[in-house]
């Protein structure tokens, strides 16, 4: 055996070999992620990216929020309601909260189970819609009145009142329902009729919104269509608007919009669920300004629509306007109630 | 006929062996049933995962062992799906340039208007999750990925588990492998 300075040629040979193997080690470590921080890899055809329309144009954004949050404590909100005196009613985990516009508690009303919709009428009276059936309380939270249950199906999602007549929106029947004021129920409205042009609603999610706007009309959600329809409380479909688009001027996704409120002048106020955008809408349906989205109602200043599916699913925001024409989103994620007031 | 009579001897003796033998079957019936109980296989919850895109390319397997799936019971049956149309989707048809999946993995069918049944064509989908963003950001949620035994090696180190960004990936047990999504409404 050779030796050269006292160590063999093996030896040499074997230092070599653990060299190299050490040094492909580093490399292997330094170039091969295990632990995925590097990202999948895939190319971009693969990724899916609506970054772009979650940014809006600043000069369509016409409303700034206007005062402090109200934190609701629910864990899990679904409405808010606003009466003529101001008082806000947020409903959510097995009750009914009420609050001062400056965010001091009223008080509140425990219920069995999880309200789903709230409205107040003129004189007071709180309607509280269940999963499927409805619940009045007076002005003083004394309950007065517990309605029919409806079958089992049934995912009261919205109510209004006018006068004597009270309309609950049930997502999982996809019908609306009229009722008395003392719960008889009088007509249903919206189900597909081809005889009286009536398409019916297509209500992927469990969203379905109403109101009665001061044309004396019915306005009814029809989310899978991507618009608002205009019904007569006989149930004639009179006309709609509303078209999709991801864009600024439409409603984006599957089925939006998910939640809307009519203002003093008869503009529409919608709330979308996915991109989370606040916009408004005036009383033909041509769109006219922003009052938040998603950079401002999500996460301030990113570029994230939601991160995990629980947030992306509770993104259907409820909407309430106050006297003064400010408008109160229900944070579904954060549980909280901010206010926006036009600024422009 | 007569009735043969057991001496008190022989009915001990079979008493004995009908005891153990009862034991036996006892001891191993639970071994078997702690021994399946135990196995354990590699699932990801679909409550937790981001649908980041890693499950494609992690997996030691070179066509991934994650797979869409879909829960029919959650669906809206959308017509416009945005797990199965881009976001800006010229037509709402099957036209290539129209479907979000790379892969064409998501066929379209007709069902009554305006309801469109979606599935999953698996030996296209690679688990990229591409659709589940689609459908988590807008639908239900009714698109989502799941490990499928049927291709999983079932790796002690489960490399896509190692790469996963929200621990989503955990071991289950093999009795009841998915974590399949249902509907409810509270």
């Amino acid at each position: 055996m050779v030796k050269l300075s006292g160590i063999t040629k093996s030896e040499v040979l074997v230092g070599l070999l653990v060299a190299v193997s050490v040094g492909i080690g580093v490399v292997a470590l330094v170039l091969f992620d295990t632990t995925g921080g590097k990202g999948s890899g895939l190319d971009k055809d693969f990724i899916y990216d609506i970054g772009d329309k979650v940014k809006i144009d600043p000069n369509l954004i016409f409303y700034t929020e206007s005062s402090v949050p109200i934190v609701t404590g629910f864990k899990k909100s679904h409405a808010i309601a606003i009466d003529a005196n101001g008082t806000i009613y947020a409903a959510g985990d097995k009750a009914v909260r009420l609050f001062e516009s400056s965010g001091n508690s009223l008080g509140e009303i425990q219920l069995d189970s999880n309200p789903r919709c709230i409205t107040v009428s003129k004189d007071g009276n709180i309607y509280i819609g269940m999963k499927n059936h409805v619940l009045v309380y007076d002005a003083n939270k004394k309950h007065l009145a517990s309605w029919p249950h409806l079958n089992s199906d049934a995912v009261l999602t919205s109510i209004a009142v006018l006068k004597n007549d009270i309309f609950v929106a049930d997502a999982g029947n996809r019908i609306v329902l009229r009722y008395d004021t003392n719960g008889k129920l009088l007509s249903r409205i919206g189900g597909k009729d081809n005889d009286r042009n009536i398409p019916g609603f297509v209500i992927p999610s469990p969203y379905f919104d109403l109101a009665i706007a001061d044309d004396g009309l019915l306005r009814v959600v029809n989310p899978g269509r991507h618009r608002i329809e205009a019904y007569t409380f006989d149930g004639d479909l009179e006309f709609w608007w509303g078209i999709y688009s991801p864009n600024i001027e439409g409603f984006c996704g599957c089925c939006n919009p998910v939640n809307f409120v009519i203002l003093e002048d008869g503009s529409f106020v919608t709330a979308e669920k996915g991109l989370v955008r606040v916009k408004v809408y005036d009383i033909d349906g041509n769109f006219t300004a922003v009052v938040a989205g998603p950079e401002q109602l999500v996460k301030s200043h990113e570029a994230e629509i939601c991160q995990i599916p629980a947030n992306c699913q509770a993104g259907g925001f409820d909407l309430a306007v106050d006297n003064k024409q400010q408008i109160l989103i229900l944070d579904t994620i954060k549980n909280v109630i901010r206010t926006f007031a036009k600024t422009r | 006929m007569t009735i043969e009579k057991k001496s008190r001897r022989k009915f001990l003796k079979d008493g004995l062996w009908g005891t153990c033998l009862t034991c036996l079957a006892v001891v191993a019936g639970a071994f078997a049933f702690k021994k399946r109980d135990d196995e354990k296989v590699w699932q990801l919850d679909p409550n937790k995962c981001v649908a980041c895109g890693n499950c494609a390319t992690y997996c030691v397997l070179e066509e991934s062992a994650v797979k869409c799936v879909h829960a029919y019971a959650m669906c809206g049956y959308c017509d416009l799906c945005t797990g199965f149309f881009e976001p800006e989707p010229r037509e709402l048809d099957t036209g290539a340039e129209n479907q979000l999946c790379p892969t064409g993995a998501i066929k379209r069918s007709f069902i009554e208007d305006p309801y469109y049944e979606y599935t999953i064509d698996e030996p296209l989908c690679i688990g990229c999750g591409k659709c589940v963003e689609g459908c988590v950001a807008f639908g239900n949620g009714s698109l989502f990925l799941q490990v499928r035994h049927d291709r999983c090696l079932n790796c002690n180190e489960c490399s896509i588990a190692a790469a996963c960004p929200s621990q989503a990936f955990k071991r289950v047990s093999a009795d009841e492998p998915y974590l399949i999504k249902k509907a409810g409404h509270t």
